[in-house]
């Protein structure tokens, strides 16, 4: 797979970052990894590290903060545990400009672990990336991560990075107490009839939050962008994303126009300019309203996460509960979209190399999955270590998927990704000039 | 760690100190054997020397870079002229922004000087004065970030039909038949919401210059004319204004370089969004996020054009006065 040079960035970046920041009263169970899950991981660490207490320090550079950073810390602890190397771990929200200063001024971090794909692929393609199948190996690469999660994250056949965490897009939060719905609908349409029935009756079904900061408008850009791959197929939304069809295209106009039938007026609590001046972390709030406001909110993984720390007396599935979005087109059934954070090397160091190698490894998975927040990529981390409910029912959800995707623009430049969350924004404002605000995106190519 | 660190501090402030004696002691004594003449000559240099290196190094030499960098192309490998000026400015993005910076440069310096100098002449003749300009004083001890999640949540936007928890549509919404107002949304009303909110952070920063100049005045003057019969509008009209000119072109100055420079009210709030761009914001996606030095460059380069003719009028103005007193 051809990944485009340049950048993507906060996309997904806020898809975690944001969405951890904003949880910083952690009132669920935080889940521990077993002691054997951790022996096992210091021992794989010592054996990444060539048997040996190698000592010394590696510097990383994230995104992360707050209780996802000391989640991800439990599973940096056995290594430098076992291997007396101390990972140095900066986090920042602004990390493509935070990277290009460091790279600049002759100072780049050891190891950089980020969502944004495509910016990471613009530095690999400069050559600033080490090949991860020469330091890491292709045994370990290929015996733990799936085909397609190597290719996502691989340009001119060398592999730049390997992803540490995953999201699975694409769900439909509900309130069981409250929404009486298809919970397993057939179809996008059967959704959408029950919504306008809803809508009619006078309650908008959706609740919908775009702000997010400087970052604004992710969430309307990782929906559409679900939405194409949705009805026009992987195929298409692969040659989209790669810049071989324009945005300007009618199965893009139509994606837009899809999610314009649930970002309206009337099918949106408190209209599209609350959806606008949401925060999209607070979203949901409506939904648990004395008199629900809305019934619906469409977004990854995380959000489980970020409902319960607002509300933390919900009980999951009994309170909260989704089911992953629906078919749009009987072409293309059960496909899923996946985002998440890769983990790449700058400087080649016995010590960055064996962190990588570490965090390659089943035990290191293993521990990820452990910490209650993420979805592990590595294959060989057994199922039975999620606990909690929201991320089992996630990880059945992607076993039987018919297929798993990454979303286009976290592998797009971060100026066609700016320009795409910003049309979604303008789109949801003034629906009448999509023709315009897509010819605006395309110019950004 | 943080002993460490505190070891580096101290040794590098005493390093610091020694190297700074050690120059004038050593300056002085190399200029000393020099024949007189020349040491008077080059006196001056030897202190002003320091300062002129620092300023070259983190003032002059970037600007030139800077200026150079622009007529480059995006990665510096080849000369491209006026280009960079030529696309940027036939962007839209750009003009929007342009024109946003002229609105910024407009009303940020005279939105200043009225709430400065009216607060600052009303505030001298109640009790509660002190309070007032406490109150007013205050935000400029807050970060532009703080000011901008702050003014964030001034202006939150909840539907008609949901409690408005934003304080300004929570009281423009008591009014029976208002509906609340998306006030950073709504593109009638966003760029003067940003102003307001920066105008917030310094409105007491030109009080306080006011305050400090009407104090200067000669009350005698004022009591004169007050005996005289004129009225307290015509007093301050004719006497206390006329002596607060000097004051007026300085705050007005002051603010023109500040609405230029900006960016972390408008970056934190909109970054941009719904055309609320400034000239900072685009330059800062140039370089960030497009990662094209020499739009970048072009961009900062017509800032710093903006910028340098009130810098030195405000030189000038500051020197005429220094010489006054």
């Amino acid at each position: 797979m051809k990944v485009r040079s340049g950048a993507l960035a906060l996309v997904s970046a806020c898809l975690v970052v944001t969405a951890c920041s904003s949880s910083d009263s952690l009132k669920r169970e935080k889940p521990t990894a077993p002691a054997s899950v951790v022996d096992a991981a210091e021992a794989a660490a010592l054996q990444a590290a060539g048997g040996k207490k190698v000592g010394g320090k590696v510097t990383m550079l994230g995104v992360l903060g707050g209780p996802e950073l000391d989640a991800f810390k439990t599973v940096l602890a056995p290594f430098e545990k076992a291997t007396g190397v101390d990972v140095q771990y900066e986090g920042t929200r602004d990390f493509a400009a935070v990277l290009q200063t460091q790279v600049d001024g002759g100072n780049p971090p050891d190891v950089v672990s980020t969502p944004a794909i495509g910016e990471m692929s613009g530095f690999a393609e400069k050559g600033e990336l080490v090949d991860l199948r020469k330091v890491v190996g292709s045994d370990l690469l290929d015996a733990n991560f799936s085909k397609s999660l190597l290719d996502t994250a691989s340009v001119n056949g060398q592999v730049f990075g390997i992803f540490d965490t995953v999201d699975l897009g694409g769900l439909i939060w509900y309130d069981p107490q409250t929404y009486k719905g298809p919970t397993a609908p057939k179809s996008w349409a059967q959704l959408q009839a029950w919504a306008k029935q809803t809508a009619r009756s006078g309650t908008t079904p959706w609740c919908v939050g775009l702000e997010s900061g400087a970052a604004s408008g992710w969430p309307a850009a990782d929906w559409i962008d679900e939405i194409l791959l949705h009805e026009a197929g992987p195929a298409f939304h692969k040659r989209w994303q790669e810049g071989k069809e324009p945005w300007t295209s009618p199965e893009v106009k139509k994606a837009f126009e899809t999610y314009g039938g649930m970002v309206s007026d009337g099918m949106v609590y408190g209209g599209t300019t609350t959806a606008l001046s949401t925060n999209f972390a607070k979203a949901a709030n409506p939904m648990f309203a004395s008199s629900p406001g809305c019934y619906l909110l469409q977004q990854a993984t995380f959000m489980g996460g970020i409902i319960t720390d607002g509300f933390p007396n919900l009980q999951p599935a009994k309170d909260l509960d989704f089911f992953p979005a629906p078919d749009f087109n009987p072409d293309y059934p059960a496909i899923r979209s996946v985002s998440g954070e890769i983990v790449g090397m700058i400087n080649q160091t016995p010590q960055s190399v064996a962190l990588v190698k570490y965090l390659a490894t089943r035990e290191a998975g293993t521990l990820i999955a452990s910490t209650g927040r993420w979805l592990s990529p590595n294959k060989n981390v057994d199922q039975a270590i999620y606990r909690d409910p929201f991320l089992k029912k996630a990880s059945g959800v992607l076993a039987r998927a018919k297929g798993t995707y990454s979303l286009g623009n976290s592998l797009m430049p971060q100026t066609e990704v700016d320009a795409f969350w910003q049309a979604g924004l303008d789109y949801t404002k003034n629906p009448g000039d999509l023709d315009a605000i897509l010819a605006k995106v395309e110019a950004t190519r | 760690m943080i002993a460490d660190r505190i070891q580096l501090l101290v040794l590098a402030s005493v390093a610091i100190a020694v190297a700074t004696v050690g120059y004038l002691r050593l300056g002085d004594r190399a200029l000393n054997r020099l024949p007189q003449a020349w040491a008077r000559r080059l006196v001056p240099w030897l202190f002003v020397g320091p300062a002129l290196v620092a300023v070259g190094l983190v003032l002059v030499f970037p600007a030139i870079s800077t200026v150079v960098l622009s007529l480059l192309n995006s990665n510096g490998t080849a000369f491209v002229g006026l280009d960079n000026y030529t696309s940027t400015l036939s962007n839209p993005v750009t003009q929007i922004a342009l024109r946003n910076t002229a609105l910024w440069v407009v009303l940020l310096p005279s939105l200043s000087v009225l709430v400065g100098l009216t607060i600052a002449v009303l505030v001298d003749r109640v009790a509660y004065g002190a309070l007032v300009k406490a109150a007013l004083f205050l935000p400029i001890a807050i970060s532009a970030v703080a000011a901008g999640v702050i003014w964030t949540f001034m202006y939150d936007y909840q539907p008609p039909t949901a409690n408005q928890t934003g304080t300004l549509n929570a009281i423009i919404t008591t009014v029976p038949g208002t509906d609340p107002i998306a006030w950073i949304i709504n593109e009638a009303t966003n760029n003067y919401a940003l102003i307001g909110a920066t105008l917030w952070t310094q409105a007491g920063f030109a009080m306080i210059i006011f305050a400090a100049a009407l104090r200067a005045i000669p009350e005698e003057l004022q009591e004169a004319a007050r005996l005289d019969g004129a009225s307290e509008w015509k007093v301050f009209r004719h006497v206390t204004l006329p002596f607060l000119v000097p004051t007026v072109v300085v705050v007005m100055t002051t603010m023109t370089v500040i609405a230029l420079k900006a960016f972390d009210i408008v970056y934190v709030m909109t970054n941009g969004r719904y055309g609320t761009d400034v000239l900072s914001t685009v330059m800062y996606r140039d370089l960030f996020t497009a990662k094209d030095n020499g739009v970048a460059g072009a961009v900062a380069t017509i800032l710093m054009v903006l910028v340098v003719p009130i810098m030195v009028f405000n030189l000038h103005q500051f020197r005429r006065e220094s010489q006054k007193a």
